[in-house]
């Protein structure tokens, strides 16, 4: 008896704070955002807080916003990790020196970075008093540094896609490498033998093999950046804001009646995150990626 | 005729970190192999087939020489448009497609329609014993099956060289055996053009026209299995096809005699003067019995038994003749009458005998 329940009393620590920090908040969060407040004297459950959101269109155009951000974010990153991925895997079949191993880390660099720095970065690289326009004012590649684009707290949210392009693009390449290290070194011989030029062989043999992994890691990089809230605070502007933005907005806001509603936005993020997760499950059962591998 | 011409193919490796180890290099090499034949090159690991393979396949760039398919000059084109097919030791299937997605990969490559490509993948399949297949995984099927589907792979491209790297190796016997046969049998059936590796004599023999023994870089002898077993060339190739009972002689005033006398006897004006090798065969090695010691064209030595192992219904009788140890193949109702440590006389024809001059 002692023996079967020993693992699971050694578990308990750890398992009783995941518990009680995530689902307790989250559960807490849930309770307040139905109007449920004891503090304030609220002990009524309503969906006042919800009616009220989706009858916003603050609410509406921050949902527009994070969506379209997380979903550039994700893309881009997804595009530039696995560009990264695939050629630090053709570099390495080819190569004979250690040169891959040299790119390898240096595409690893942002890992190392956090995401504030990584956002001061960018202030620094591309708003309008920044580095990169100034290179082109001297250049004379633009009249004077106000012709640059505004790329940073701008509406659309360019800086916020930008950081997170770049702080993620490691994180999807570092996710897809390993799998494409799976792939045998003769699969590339066998693929010449039989007529596969370099095209065809990331076509039909490294796409294939690395899209659960670059699934999964584009849907992290999403769900991360749809949630995420220190770089859009800073880079983003005011109105409209990010949902974890607007969220806080309303938190802080100095009168406890908008908390139920910065609750109910972080629950619909969490609910979103699930649907997704469920949807990206569904996908990548029915595509059957991953069959025939042991 | 679309022959495969290798003419004065040569490759030379970088030097190893050890300095110790000269590096390997490919010695020229000059072979017609003829439409539809099926050749082999055999020699022992690292004597450099698999580098004459892959140089023939382009997957290795060579320092010299020229691949030609009959009118066509292969040396400077990539290995996807060759047209040649490769079978490896492991089947190397891609694990994300099915069966019959793997077969039709070359096709797929060549651009044919994917009805069409199906449809050939699926006939090539039920050739290769395997209909029915075309819809599981590679990591459903056997070993064996996996090199079946590795070999449909090849063929149903229609390649103009099916190149074959000691595709059987790594099956158990009785599985070796029954690819030997299956692979006989489609080639003969679709005449295709085969370059075979492999270190195993018996497969050689029994699947190839013609054979080339090869040792550290060097094509030594080209010629048909039975030629090459009776008539080898150097010591090197009768020792790696099996022949071990090699004896130091001379010839002189046409005789040969071995260094410790035990044989001597009158040979062919042809034979050049001065050392010499005389190579019997086991089989040709058999004990004197009242019928054949009259023999007139044949010579006898004395010695006496050392070993005696069964296999497979014959006798392997190892006997010391002077200072030499003689293996004798000998049949098990003759062996079953003789004990090690009993004297022995062999006989052995002349016609049987083969000398190579050192």
């Amino acid at each position: 008896m002692w023996q079967k329940t020993k693992p699971y009393l050694l578990l308990l620590p750890a398992i009783g704070t995941i518990v009680l920090l995530f689902f307790g908040g989250l559960f807490d969060g849930l309770l307040k955002s139905l109007g449920y407040f004891p503090a304030i004297g609220e002990t009524r459950f309503e969906v006042t807080a919800y009616t009220d959101l989706f009858r916003s269109s603050e609410f509406w155009e921050s949902l527009v916003l994070t969506g379209r951000v997380a979903a550039l974010s994700s893309v881009i990153a997804a595009v530039l990790g696995a560009v990264i991925a695939v050629s630090l895997f053709m570099l390495n079949e080819s190569a004979k020196s250690g040169g891959a191993q040299l790119w390898h880390r240096l595409f690893q660099l942002p890992l190392t970075i956090p995401h504030l720095v990584g956002g001061y970065i960018v202030v620094l690289l591309f708003m309008q008093s920044g580095f990169l326009s100034k290179i082109l004012a001297s250049a004379g590649l633009i009249d004077e540094i106000r012709d640059f684009p505004v790329l940073v707290n701008d509406p659309f949210g360019w800086g916020i896609i930008l950081t997170y392009a770049w702080k993620e693009a490691p994180f999807v390449s570092l996710m897809i490498y390993p799998v494409l290290s799976r792939i045998h070194r003769s699969w590339r011989d066998v693929a010449r033998i039989f007529g596969a030029g370099s095209w065809n062989f990331i076509r039909e043999i490294v796409l294939p093999v690395m899209v659960p992994a670059w699934t999964i890691a584009t849907f992290i990089v999403f769900v991360f950046t749809f949630s995420a809230f220190e770089v859009p605070f800073l880079l983003g502007v005011t109105y409209p804001s990010m949902l974890p933005v607007f969220s806080y907005q309303l938190y802080t806001s100095g009168t406890l009646a908008d908390r139920p509603e910065a609750l109910a936005v972080n629950i619909i993020l969490a609910a979103l995150t699930i649907l997704l997760g469920l949807v990206v499950y569904y996908f990548s059962k029915r595509w059957n990626v991953l069959k025939g591998w042991d | 005729m679309s022959d495969l011409r290798i003419i004065n193919i040569e490759k030379q490796y970088p030097q190893t970190q050890q300095k110790s180890e000269p590096a390997f290099s490919l010695q020229p090499v000059r072979l017609t192999i003829k439409q539809g034949e099926f050749f082999s090159l055999l020699g022992p690991s690292g004597c450099g087939k698999t580098t004459l393979l892959k140089l023939v396949a382009g997957l290795l760039p060579a320092d010299n020489g020229e691949i030609w398919v009959g009118d066509d000059n292969l040396t400077a084109v990539a290995p996807e448009d060759r047209r040649f097919a490769m079978v490896f030791q492991q089947s190397l299937l891609f694990p994300h497609m099915t069966v019959e997605d793997n077969v039709a990969f070359g096709l797929k490559m060549q651009k044919i329609s994917k009805k069409q490509r199906l449809a050939d993948a699926h006939g090539m399949l039920e050739h290769v014993g395997l209909g029915g297949y075309g819809s599981r995984f590679p990591d459903e099927l056997s070993g064996g099956q996996q090199q079946r589907v590795a070999l449909a792979r090849a063929l149903v491209a229609n390649p103009r060289v099916l190149l074959m790297d000691e595709p059987f190796s790594a099956l158990d016997p009785s599985l070796r055996e029954e690819m030997r046969e299956l692979l006989s049998r489609i080639q003969k059936e679709f005449r295709v053009t085969v370059l075979f590796v492999t270190h195993d004599r018996e497969e050689a023999f029994y699947l190839s026209d013609r054979i080339g023994v090869m040792s550290e870089g060097t094509l030594l002898q080209v010629g048909k299995a039975k030629k090459l077993y009776e008539q080898p060339v150097s010591a090197k190739v009768a020792l790696f096809l099996g022949l071990k009972n090699i004896i130091k002689g001379t010839v002189a005033d046409g005789r040969f005699s071995s260094s410790d006398q035990n044989f001597e006897f009158l040979v062919e004006d042809t034979i050049q003067t001065g050392p010499c090798l005389l190579i019997l065969r086991p089989e040709a090695l058999q004990p004197v019995t009242k019928a054949a010691a009259l023999h007139p064209d044949s010579i006898q030595v004395s010695g006496v038994i050392q070993q005696m192992r069964f296999n497979h219904g014959f006798y392997s009788v190892k006997v010391k003749v002077g200072s030499n140890k003689l293996d004798c193949s000998i049949a098990s109702q003759q062996a079953e009458e003789m004990v090690p440590g009993q004297k022995i006389d062999l006989l052995v024809k002349l016609k049987d005998i083969w000398l190579i001059v050192e």
